[in-house]
């Protein structure tokens, strides 16, 4: 059972990343360097489910993608396939709360990047797309990745959320978290103490690494 | 031969900033010019505030002009009747920022390599090597910006700005973080690599010597409009009308000949127009044509010839003209060659000036300073 919800975990946790990592990337390009009506709005709901309760977020990913939601109805009728009680269930719930803490490193970091260098590279010829690769995602990559490890740490957490709309199931949707919960609500300590000392661990290390990023300001030796 | 560059803009500034400069309150427009480059290196000059960065980022595209056409030739960049606004990297213009900035994260060879548009790996480094040479830095060619002194980035920034291939180079001030020895040596490699590059150069700066040194034609703003063009020294030695007295600024510039060397006095003679001026030592040989710059508020003015004085130079001459201004007033007093000098206007009524007046300007040798 512990290998089961930890296949689980680092599936969700790994697909995740990609997700948020990706996600994340572009909305904090977006967020930190275009000028657009309801910028500050978009920022705001996508920084929900940090301060939401979990189950709320959870509540609201049923109401817009369950088998009746606004956007899981057609998806239903259309392929007869539902997210709910899935593992890309679980992975959805991830990206959603794991998805602040990426954006909000990521942007305080590309907006730390003077755009005097991204308007260099314009006047070499260099594209935006070329210039965000090769300039701005360079010189903020020390925010952007803490944003990653930060990010993947929380996914790997996520409780919540993924027990509303992926649901507790063994092998399938039951990641590490969830199994710690089963494990102490049947009175299996010696299980619940294992896997909550393997999480702790996962995360302290996160931590450790996201200071030791955020921390040294700016060494671009090779 | 080299096509020229037209700029004919309007630009409004941002309404707080506006408020700052209330003198463009009349116009509504901080910027309101239009010049053409000729070919060769030309001068952006003007004292801080005339708009001169403003124009240069109009030019490059990193502002945009509120009205007004900028082309290059044929080409046009920007024409707002039209509503043709050509992005940045269409424009095809290199850009030399203040502070240079280099990459930090890439090396003076890398940031070179930035900039280039030929794809085989070795002719690249063939012409990053050859880019480097040119302005002095191929030691360089390994290290990182924050390795590098203020001198040699902004010699890797010029080499990188050249790798692009820009059909004109704007260069913004690029001297004002370098040391005055840097600063000599700096404007020999812009000059040579104008020559090799063939390309236009617009060069914003405030600094007489650099303006002197380097254009061939020199544009002359003030409070965003061009008051005055043509050659460097012509426009600083007559500026016309007191827009462009204020905008030139209060050096006074004299193109002459070294007479005599004077090693152990520390002297240099230069004879300006009959005039024999004294000034600090310069090592120059005897006949070589040179440019000495005084400043308007070195030098003292007395209605009497004194004798026993530390001022290297005494020049006997008569008020041509007094020109009171808000902040200073100025008078021209013709000795032979005119010399401006910047007084009070309290020295004005003390010593009873007038026009016509007989005068005498003490100058000291130090502050005859070689410009080139």
């Amino acid at each position: 059972m512990i290998w089961s919800a930890l296949k689980v975990s680092l599936l969700v946790v790994a697909v995740a990343t990609v997700l948020t990592t990706a996600l994340g990337l572009a909305l904090a390009f977006l967020l930190a360097r275009r000028d657009f009506r309801g910028r500050e709005l978009l920022d705001a709901v996508l920084t929900m489910p940090l301060v939401l309760p979990p189950t709320v977020t959870g509540y609201y990913l049923i109401v817009l993608l369950g088998r009746r939601g606004l956007l899981g109805a057609p998806l239903y009728a259309w392929t007869g396939w539902t997210l709910t009680f899935t593992w890309q269930a679980a992975v959805v719930a991830a990206t959603v709360v794991a998805l602040p803490l990426m954006l909000k490193a990521s942007r305080a970091a590309i907006e730390s990047v003077e755009p005097k260098y991204e308007l260099a590279s314009y006047t070499l010829g260099k594209s935006e797309w070329a210039t965000f690769w090769r300039v701005t995602l360079p010189l903020a990559r020390r925010g952007v990745l803490a944003g990653i490890v930060l990010s993947a740490a929380r996914a790997l957490g996520e409780f919540g959320a993924t027990l509303m709309i992926a649901g507790n199931i063994p092998g399938k949707t039951q990641t590490l978290p969830l199994a710690i919960f089963e494990a102490v609500v049947s009175g299996d300590d010696r299980r619940a103490q294992t896997l909550a000392l393997l999480l702790t661990l996962v995360s302290v290390t996160a931590v450790y690494l996201t200071n030791r990023l955020s921390r040294a300001p700016r060494a671009h030796a090779a | 031969m080299t096509a020229t560059l037209q700029v004919q803009i309007k630009l409004r500034l941002a309404a707080d900033v506006r408020l700052a400069h209330a003198d463009h309150a009349h116009t509504g427009f901080a910027l309101d010019l239009a010049f053409e480059t000729r070919a060769g290196i030309n001068i952006l000059f003007g004292p801080s505030g005339s708009g001169k960065t403003t124009t240069l980022r109009a030019i490059a595209g990193l502002a945009t002009p509120d009205d007004g056409r900028i082309a290059h030739g044929s080409r046009v960049l920007f024409d707002s009747a039209a509503r043709i606004n050509l992005s940045i990297q269409a424009r095809r213009i290199g850009f030399v920022f203040q502070d240079s900035a280099l990459f930090p994260h890439l090396t003076a060879a890398q940031n070179v390599a930035y900039g280039l548009r030929q794809p085989e790996q070795r002719a690249r480094h063939e012409r990053v090597r050859e880019l480097l040479a040119l302005f002095n830095v191929e030691h360089a060619a390994a290290r990182y910006p924050r390795e590098l002194s203020g001198g040699e980035q902004q010699r890797v920034a010029l080499a990188r700005a050249l790798a692009a291939q820009p059909d004109i180079l704007l260069l913004d001030e690029p001297l004002s973080a370098v040391d005055a020895p840097t600063r000599t040596r700096l404007l020999d490699e812009i000059d040579t690599a104008q020559r090799a590059d063939g390309i236009p150069f617009l060069y914003v700066t405030h600094n007489h010597a650099e303006a002197v040194r380097l254009g061939a034609h020199l544009i002359l703003l003030h409070e965003g409009r061009v008051v005055q063009t043509g050659r460097p020294l012509d426009v600083f030695n007559s500026p016309q009308g007191a827009l462009a007295v204020r905008a030139v600024g209060t050096e006074n510039l004299f193109t002459g000949r070294v007479i005599e060397q004077r090693m152990t006095d520390g002297v240099t003679i230069v004879e300006v127009q009959g005039v024999q001026l004294e000034a600090a030592y310069h090592a120059l040989p005897v006949g070589s044509l040179i440019t000495v710059g005084v400043r308007a508020e070195d030098i003292i003015v007395a209605r009497e010839r004194l004798t026993q004085t530390s001022a290297r130079n005494v020049l006997a001459g008569h008020v041509r003209a007094i020109m009171r201004l808000p902040e200073q007033t100025e008078l021209l007093v013709n000795c032979g060659v005119e010399i401006k000098v910047s007084v009070t206007a309290g020295t004005i009524n003390a010593l009873d000036l007038r026009e016509g007046a007989e005068v005498f300007l003490l100058i000291k040798a130090r502050a005859v300073h070689v410009v080139s």
